[in-house]
Parts: C-alpha cells; structure tokens; sequence
C-alpha cells in the first residue's frame, strides 16, 4: 500500500470532531426517547385499545418499518414544505429518526405486553391486590424486564443511524468527518477516527445499560 | 355451624355450565380432598370459592356469613378468608422468596413492615426455607417455589386454604417435601380444601373426600369409603382406573 497514514494533519480537528460526537449523542437520545413513547403509546393501543384505533397504528408501523429511514427524511425534508409545514435539517432528522423508530419499538413493546404472566396476575388478584398495585408491582416489572434488552439494542442502533444526518447537513459526527476530509484529504486517517468515535459512544452506552440492566433487571448477560 | 357451606353453586365458562348445584359443607379443621376426572370441575370450584370466576348462582357461606362475590372491593374481603395455591406456583418473579411473602401483608394489609417480615422469616422456616430467602423464583426448583407459594398463602392468614394440584408440575422426588409441608399445616387445624391426584396421600391425610364429575359432586364421605367401598359406578370405576397404575 503506497499511502501513508499521517495523523498529525488531522489532530487539531479532534475536538471539533468529539462536538460532532456530541451532537450524534443528542440525537440519537431524543429520537431514542421519542420513538419510545411513541411506540409505548401505539402498543398498548394495540394491547387494550378499540378495534378501531389499531388500523392507523398498523399502517404506520406497515410504512415506516418497510420504506427507507432516509426516504421517510427526505419526505419530511421536501414534502411538508409543500403544505406549510418547514422543518430545519435537525429537526427533520429528529422527527424521522423518532417515527421510524416509534414503528420499531411499537413492536418490540408489543412483544412485551404480550409477555405478560396472567397467572402471576391471577395470584396478585387472589392476595387483594388492587389492580393499580397489581401493574406497578407485577405486570410492570416483568415488562421492563422483558423489554430491557431489545430497548438497549434499539438505542445502539438508533446511535448508529444518526450518521444519516450528514446528508442533510446537520453537522454531527459524520457531518464534521466530511468536513475534515474536504480540507485535509486525510480520508482514511479521519474516517478511521470517527469510527473510533462511534465505537466509544456505543461503549459507553453498552456499559450503562449493562450497568441498569444487572442492577434493576437482574439481566446477566454480558455487554459486548 | 360448618365453617364453609357450600349451597346450590353454579357456575359457567362462557356459554359452558361447568359447576353445577355443587353443595358442600367442611367443618372446621376438615381437610377435604376434592377428586375426579380432569373436567370435572374441581379447580373451577376452587377459583370459584377464591373469586377469580364469578358464580352465576348459589350460596357460599363462612362461619355463618354470606361471602359476597359481586363487587371488586367485597372481593377483597373474601380474599382474606380464602388462600389459594396454584399447579404452577405462580410466584413473582422480580421478588426473592422474602418478598414473595411479605408483599401482600404489606400493600394490601399496610402493616408493618417489620413485624411481616418477622413473620414471614418464620413462615420460610416452617417450610423449611430459611436459607432460601433471598432466592428468586428461577433460582429455586418446583418443590422450593411451591413451598415458597404455600408461605405466601399463609402470609395473609386465612381461614381457609385452598391447594389446586399443588404437586403436579412436581418431579416426582419433589412431591415429598410439599406433601409433608401440608401434613404440618393439617396436623395443625387448618381448613383446608384440596385437589389431588396423589391418592395415596389424599387417603392418609383427608377426613372426607369428594368425588367430582362433570361439575357435580356425585360421592362424598372418607376416604374408606371411597377408595375401598365406593357407593356410585362413576366412582367406583374412577377408583378402579387410578389405583390400577
């Protein structure tokens, strides 16, 4: 291989690149955060809600989970404009990113109100629970359970994706690698950086939730 | 006075009659085992006395008082009065055998919670679960959970126990240390109402057995009587077929 590594042309970029980190971070949290709620709401609509209601939470999950992240964006991009609606880069990054994930985790959460133990339920119903008592002592800690290690690999991969947000401009880790690369032409010096990057972000994530997981969950699985 | 009546008790599973005109009376300190054909209605009788199905006719009756089924709060009070143990242990999960035990004592009776866990530490031992406390369920083997589900029934103090084919989902080496755990409680006057199909058992510690099919109690006096000298054919040819194996 006639190239050589110089990684002393890219050095003075390293913090402006660990903004980028940041700002991936963000995104992927608040997307994390709002695709969880959404995708709460939509499965125990699912799970408890009227006939009618699961047709429109069905079509969404059909679309979102069968047409391309970065299609849905550029929709959200382009297409609202059309009917008044302006989303900056970020913001439509942000909002793509959480619906696609809503229509993920709806699934996944289905999957844990599914799980629910009914004879657990039963014995809490024969020892005079009351029903409130029964789901915050039974029902909801078997789910959070059930439901820990999916959420986790979401979130990871919700941190991955965040690198679709350089093609609209939002200079998060990726973005800012492009950047670098335009001025110093260090392709494979910076682009190996990032990736180092991506790796400590997902690391550290990893750890955390492994951390949550053993301690509330008594999940023993190991993080890596 | 009987300390349960049961009169005229009917219920259904949808569209399904699956107890029907079941009258039964046990006097207090009684152990009565419940058997019969899987079908025939004996732990729809239990879930029926503890309330989890709701009759469509009939009396039940504690020390004289009418239990009421038709409200979710009148429903609480029956389950201070009735204490079931299911087939299938049905333990929390997300709580060690302790909490198993004290949680009800605590949420539902709100007291202290010290004194519950005095109590239920004494409860484990009594089932000789002392250095299994901090266990969860999946830590535990059947024969531990059921006598973990036993202490949580007795956490309450009940007046009446009701054990559902508590030793059926039990490898049969562990069926001992549960049976012996009721023969404790029995030698100690609980009232108790049992399903099983461990006849030898059922014979050594039942002062009445009740033969059951299709929803109806069809035979009922001791277990001489019923093993050795049943009085109807639906009875005598169940007994037949289970003492052959």
């Amino acid at each position: 291989m006639s190239y050589t590594l110089q990684f002393g042309q890219v050095t003075p970029y390293l913090g402006y690149l660990a903004g980028g980190a940041w700002l991936a971070l963000q995104l992927a949290a608040i997307a994390f955060v709002l695709g969880w709620a959404i995708g709460l709401g939509c499965a125990s609509t699912l799970h408890y809600g009227p006939r009618w209601a699961r047709w429109p939470i069905r079509a969404y999950v059909v679309f979102f989970l069968n047409t391309p992240l970065l299609v849905q964006i550029f929709f959200l991009y382009f297409a609202l404009p059309d009917w008044g609606i302006l989303l900056g880069s970020f913001q439509a990054v942000v909002l793509g990113m959480s619906l696609n994930a809503g229509a993920y985790l709806t699934e996944i959460q289905r999957a844990g109100f599914n799980s629910i133990r009914q004879a657990e339920v039963e014995a809490a119903e024969t020892l005079g629970f009351t029903r409130v008592q029964s789901i915050r002592y039974v029902v909801l800690p078997h789910i959070l359970k059930v439901l820990f290690p999916p959420l986790s690999n979401q979130y990871i991969i919700l941190t991955m994706t965040t690198s679709i947000a350089a093609i609209f401009g939002v200079e998060e880790l990726t973005g800012r690698t492009y950047n670098i690369n335009a001025q110093t032409f260090r392709s494979l010096e910076i682009f190996s950086i990032a990736a180092l990057y991506y790796v400590v972000l997902t690391l550290i994530a990893s750890a955390a939730l492994y951390a949550v997981g053993r301690y509330f969950f008594r999940i023993k699985r190991s993080p890596f | 006075m009987p300390h349960l009546a049961i009169d005229n008790l009917n219920a259904d599973y949808g569209a399904t009659p699956i107890l029907r005109d079941v009258d039964l009376s046990v006097e207090r300190g009684e152990i009565v085992a419940i058997i019969g054909p899987s079908g025939s209605g004996k732990s729809t009788l239990l879930r029926v006395l503890t309330g989890l199905l709701k009759p469509r006719s009939g009396r039940v009756e504690i020390a004289g008082e009418v239990v009421n089924y038709t409200s979710a709060a009148a429903l609480r009070k029956v389950r201070d009065r009735f204490a079931i143990v299911f087939q299938q242990y049905n333990l929390f999960q997300n709580m060690t055998a302790l909490r198993n035990v004290t949680i009800a004592p605590t949420i539902v009776k709100k007291r202290n919670a010290a004194e519950v866990e005095r109590e239920a530490r004494a409860l484990l031992e009594k089932v000789g679960l002392s250095h299994r406390i901090d266990a969860y369920p999946d830590e535990m083997s059947g024969g531990q959970q059921q006598r973990v589900a036993i202490a949580r029934a007795l956490a309450l103090k009940p007046e009446i126990l009701l054990l559902d084919e508590v030793t059926s989902a039990l490898d049969p080496e562990l069926v001992a240390e549960v049976l012996d755990t009721i023969r404790t409680l029995a030698s100690e006057g609980m009232t108790m109402l049992i399903v099983s199909h461990e006849m030898a058992f059922v014979r050594e510690v039942a002062t009445k057995v009740v033969f059951m099919a299709d929803g109806r109690i069809v035979e009922v006096g001791p277990p001489a009587q019923i093993f050795d000298a049943p009085q109807t054919e639906r009875c005598a040819e169940f007994v037949r077929r289970i003492l052959r194996h």
